[in-house]
């Protein structure tokens, strides 16, 4: 029994660390296919792994989970996906293994749940160690537990692959016709999905900020992609954001990751655009997948907030400055809650104020 | 027109410009290297206004005095055509007539809907053809240094203009039947239409070119023209050390006392004053302090500063483009933000390079004092509300080259356009008619697009072809008064509401 639990351990470690070297060499990028990798890696951890109590499986899950955000720890996708596969485990161990809270929980549908959860949080402390007794000694409900819980992550790994289709949705409510957008984070998918589907119901022009250097290929391949879908599309140098404010309907970004008090992270130069979109009382809208909302509370702005290449701010050519100036790259940019009016998502429609209602049903 | 109706020939349309930019030769494309194989009824009748213009001119040669034609100004060797013109200067109305006959619709030039009201590069160009011949080659070689960008910047343009325009006094003979103070009024005049087609005058040169006039009307009326000259080039010298040089000199004087050692200080993009102001604070006053510059697009005006700066002993240069503005606000506490002008709007607004608005107000918004140091020379009393209705179109595909800016003038261009042209022409053989020639050269540029465009690296260098795509490239912005907390001149400091007055104090000295 001991060594078929070695090896198993063995397996796991060599699981984890795989994916953990993968992470740390950054041949996975990108929130979208980190969360999708993520889910698909606890899949495989949960069936390799060997645990007695559900406790115990908790625990695992847990610092597995640990290791891996630190592996990317400006990339908080991974987290909340572990936090979300806790979340499934959690109900699914306390809940009876009802599949009625499995689905409600991942779909982060309204109260109901939230109330039968809270309340049975309260009521295991007094049944936990019945129920651990019954699971220690029936393996076939280890199993059950298992497929219940892989069930589960198959559902949220869908869920975070038709993000696009369900934001999709609510454009046609949001934009009116012969509207003037501003998006300045060209690098979103998000974003892109959301004007190409709106651009069949409602006519309207894009601004895209050229987010110089570090987005500015996917500038170009961005504002091709609505040019050949026929949308009014103007490329405007970062600088050009005040001047052309004042004509701008309403502000569309997409949010790395949003955070517990209601700010998000985003590319670089996207909080000076929000601020001159609240100078000029320019609504702003912020796209993000449920995945992307992370309940850490951004204490500490300066890690967040990731430094790039310097050499392309200032290129080896002009070496007579290299030298001598200080010369920094930051990627990403912190967007305090009050420039945002509203977070779409494929769920709901969020104000900031009310994130934490979200994270109420998510996070234990 | 073919090349009007068909916008994938754009070779054809920019060598309609190009004939239009190259020297005196009125509006008549089809006038350029190849032999008129394309008669057109448009150009036709132009050909016909042309020689009845040319008949006219000839007459009233004989009862005018001879012109000043300084040099055949040769650009691009295709000048035969001016030979056929006589060199006669013109009235300014008469000008302005030949100008906007001259001045051709380019249907390719795409700007964005929202500023189509401004006037491109394209249309400043087709401005251009009779005035070339007068022009003085000082003035020439200015034109083409500031449609480049090597001159740039409102207090340098200025002081280079009022240089050439020595040079233009110097070469200056009166002709007869006419005395110096009349005439010399309106053969600068063409100087400046040229000088203008390089970029818009801004306000410094604007009125510098007012107080030179003044200046040349008040000439008394017994002084020889050799001495009117020696005293207006002298004038000028001393109206540029006044208005410029020592002005900088005050303005170093006010504002260095807010430059503290050990202080941290915000700019943007480049600006004279300031840089003689952070020079004089790190040699003279021997201080040591962080300067943070934050740069952008196309120009990238903030590393000529940074170069001069960063060799100064006493000075750390910390150099950042415009998207890192927030991270650096964050990051480092600023103590102030000083910025340049263009210009000073009689409202209180400050009109400067694109960008500085995003920069004062990200400022304001941490409580960072904004000051802008601004020589009186550069005030107007234009007033503007916003940045759109009133600004300057740069070239759109400045803004395509993720490599470093390096721009060829727009004649330049155009001969290369007009070889390249000739050589499919040459290749085709003499028989072919026009219409398979530009299919053939359309079909090479097709292909060659379609190579450049599977390159990854300039996917837009085809963004002409598609219709609903624009870049925008704009030079200036508006910043608002709310924004600016003390703006630092040579006749005092004082809030931007009180711009109003200082022009009234101009006005009265001059």
């Amino acid at each position: 029994m001991s060594s078929a639990s070695h090896v198993a351990a063995q397996k796991l470690d060599i699981l984890v660390d795989t994916f953990i070297s993968k992470l740390k060499r950054r041949q996975i990028t990108g929130s979208y296919k980190i969360a999708t990798e993520t889910c698909q890696f606890l899949m495989r951890v949960i069936s390799t792994s060997r645990w007695s109590t559900p406790q115990e499986f908790i625990q695992l899950i847990r610092k597995v989970g640990q290791r891996i955000q630190e592996a990317q720890p400006r990339e908080f996708v991974t987290g909340n996906v572990v936090r979300r596969v806790l979340a499934i485990i959690r109900d699914e161990v306390n809940g009876t293994g009802d599949s009625l809270n499995n689905a409600n929980v991942n779909n982060g549908a309204p109260s109901a749940p939230v109330d039968t959860s809270m309340f049975q949080l309260l009521s295991t402390v007094n049944t936990s160690s019945s129920t651990n007794l019954a699971i220690k000694e029936n393996t076939r409900g280890q199993n059950d537990l298992r497929s219940v819980v892989i069930q589960g992550i198959r559902e949220l790994s869908d869920e975070i692959s038709s993000v696009n289709e369900n934001i999709e949705a609510m454009t046609v409510d949001l934009i009116h016709e012969n509207e003037v957008l501003l998006t300045p984070t060209p690098g979103s998918g998000t974003v892109l999905n959301f004007l190409l589907k709106a651009s069949l119901k409602r006519k309207f022009t894009v601004l895209v900020t050229e987010s110089y250097p570090n987005d500015i290929e996917e500038c170009h391949l961005f504002a091709k992609k609505l040019a050949e879908a026929n949308i009014e599309t103007v490329i405007i140098p970062d600088s050009t954001v005040f001047a052309v404010m004042s004509r701008v309907g309403k502000v569309l970004i997409g949010a790395r990751s949003v955070f517990a008090n209601g700010g998000c992270v985003s590319n670089a130069g996207v909080a000076a655009v929000c601020e001159c979109a609240k100078e000029h009382r320019t609504p702003v809208f912020a796209v993000a997948g449920l995945y992307k909302f992370s309940p850490t509370y951004p204490f500490d702005k300066d890690s967040l907030i990731e430094v790039g290449n310097s050499g392309k701010v200032m290129p080896f050519e002009d070496s007579d400055l290299v030298g001598k100036c200080e010369v920094t790259n930051p990627v990403f940019d912190y967007v305090i809650p009050e420039h945002i009016d509203i977070y779409i998502t494929n769920m709901y429609v969020y104000f900031f104020l009310f994130i934490n209602l979200f994270f109420q049903f998510i996070s234990t | 027109m073919t090349d009007k109706k068909d916008p994938k020939a754009t070779s054809q349309a920019s060598v309609v410009p190009a004939a239009t930019a190259s020297t005196s030769a009125a509006a008549n494309a089809s006038k350029t290297g190849p032999p008129p194989q394309k008669t057109l009824t448009n150009k036709e009748l132009k050909e016909l206004k042309k020689k009845e213009k040319a008949a006219k001119r000839a007459a009233a040669k004989a009862a005018h005095g001879g012109a000043n034609p300084d040099q055949q100004h040769d650009q691009h060797g295709k000048s035969n055509n001016n030979n056929n013109k006589s060199q006669k200067p013109k009235t300014a109305s008469q000008l302005k007539k030949q100008m906007n006959s001259a001045k051709i619709k380019d249907t390719d030039v795409k700007i964005p809907a929202m500023f189509s009201h401004l006037e491109t590069r394209e249309q400043r160009i087709a401005a251009s053809p009779t005035v070339a011949s007068i022009v003085h080659p000082s003035i020439l070689a200015l034109t083409l240094k500031i449609s480049t960008y090597k001159v740039v910047g409102s207090s340098t343009r200025c002081q280079s203009m009022l240089e050439a325009f020595k040079d233009v006094i110097t070469s200056y003979k009166t002709p007869e039947g006419t005395s110096l103070q009349r005439h010399l009024t309106s053969h600068l005049s063409h100087q400046i239409e040229y000088l203008k087609t390089g970029r818009p005058l801004s306000v410094s040169m604007g009125n510098a070119i007012r107080w030179l006039k003044q200046k040349i009307s008040q000439i008394p009326i017994e002084m020889s023209d050799e001495d009117a000259k020696v005293q207006l080039k002298e004038d000028i010298d001393l109206f540029i050390q006044e208005k410029i040089l020592y002005s900088g000199k005050v303005i170093t004087q006010f504002a260095s006392g807010h430059i503290q050692n050990n202080s941290k200080i915000l700019t943007y993009g480049h600006s004279e004053v300031l840089k003689k102001l952070f020079k004089y604070c790190a040699i003279e006053e021997n201080k040591s302090f962080d300067i943070y510059i934050v740069d952008s697009k196309p120009l990238f005006e903030g590393k000529k500063l940074a170069k001069e700066l960063s060799s100064v002993k006493n000075i750390k240069c910390h150099y950042n483009l415009i998207t890192s503005l927030s991270s650096v606000l964050e990051r480092s506490s600023i103590d102030f933000c000083f910025l340049g002008a263009n210009s000073m709007l009689s409202n209180g607004r400050l009109y400067s390079r694109v960008g500085t608005a995003l920069v004062a107000m990200s400022s304001k918004n941490k409580s960072i004092p904004v000051l802008v140091c601004c020589e009186s020379i550069k005030f107007s009393d234009k007033v503007q509300l916003d940045s759109v209705t009133l600004n300057e179109l740069g070239d759109a595909d400045d803004m395509i080259n993720t490599k470093p800016f390096n721009k060829t003038g727009f004649n330049l261009q155009q001969y290369l356009n007009n070889l390249e042209a000739k050589k499919v022409e040459e290749q085709n053989g003499a028989g072919k008619k026009g219409q398979q020639q530009q299919q053939q050269s359309k079909k090479e540029k097709d292909d060659k697009l379609l190579q450049s465009s599977q390159k990854n690296e300039e996917t837009l260098s085809n963004w002409k072809d598609y219709p609903s795509l624009n870049i925008l490239n704009v030079l200036y912005d508006l910043t608002p008064p709310e924004y600016i907390q003390k703006i630092i001149t040579e006749v005092g400091a004082l809030p931007p509401s009180s711009v109003p007055v200082i022009l009234r104090e101009y006005k009265s000295i001059t």
